[in-house]
């Protein structure tokens, strides 16, 4: 689903995936935003402030909602 | 005819007291699934509360008196503990604690309860993190960008 939304959005909205187990620049990252589970999907404007966070299972609608409130 | 009444009534007594007895006490025989009002319940009783999920995960934030014991070093773990002792298991959103739920009862373990909605949905006191949404802090990026953060477990 991510990977399908990352070709549809790609030129607008940039999707990267972090794995914060052996990543430590998503460790380092999922602390700046306060993450606590995973999935958590955070969604972050051009200006560099944070629009939404979706935590858990969310469902495809919930992350293009997302996506266009930022692109 | 009073006697048939009695024996009705009796048996209707012992009927009504069964049900009770089943349902306040769900998941006694061999635990299974567990909402947030069960798991409190388990708490208050001392259950052995293990966390599955990663370090990282942990120490951002999870429920008083939970032990730390990530997937990939469950099994190892779960060797040093008594399969006849209560086990009561969580992760993010449950998909991990069934899984380790699932071993635990085929390494024999007579009672596991799993936290089905995980402590995303848990209401109770969460220690040692912050809340996901209570101070996001401003990126500087290029343009939007959509972050997931995500384990391979």
């Amino acid at each position: 689903m991510v990977d399908r939304l990352t070709d549809e959005y790609e030129g607008v909205v940039e999707i990267r995936a972090m794995n914060v187990e052996n990543d430590a620049e998503a460790a380092r990252l999922a602390a700046d935003f306060r993450v606590q589970y995973v999935p958590t999907f955070v969604f972050v404007g051009a200006d560099g402030a944070t629009v939404e966070t979706l935590v858990g299972a969310v469902d495809e609608e919930d992350l293009r909602d997302a996506l266009d409130a930022i692109k | 005819m009073n006697r048939t009444k009695w024996i009705i009534l009796a048996l209707g007594t012992v009927l009504i007291a069964g049900v009770l007895i089943m349902l306040g006490s769900p998941g006694d025989d061999g635990g299974g699934l567990v909402d947030n009002a069960r798991m409190r319940e388990l708490l208050e009783d001392g259950v052995h509360l293990v966390d599955v999920r990663t370090a990282a995960e942990f120490e951002a934030g999870h429920i008083p008196g939970a032990e730390l014991v990530p997937l990939n070093v469950f099994e190892a773990a779960a060797a040093n503990w008594d399969p006849s002792e209560p086990i009561a298991l969580y992760c993010a959103t449950g998909s991990r604690s069934a899984e380790a739920a699932a071993l635990l009862r085929g390494l024999g373990f007579e009672t596991v309860y799993d936290l089905g909605a995980g402590i995303v949905q848990w209401d109770g006191e969460i220690v040692g993190g912050t809340a996901v949404a209570a101070a996001p802090t401003p990126v500087a990026t290029g343009g939007p960008v959509m972050y997931e953060f995500y384990t391979d477990w």
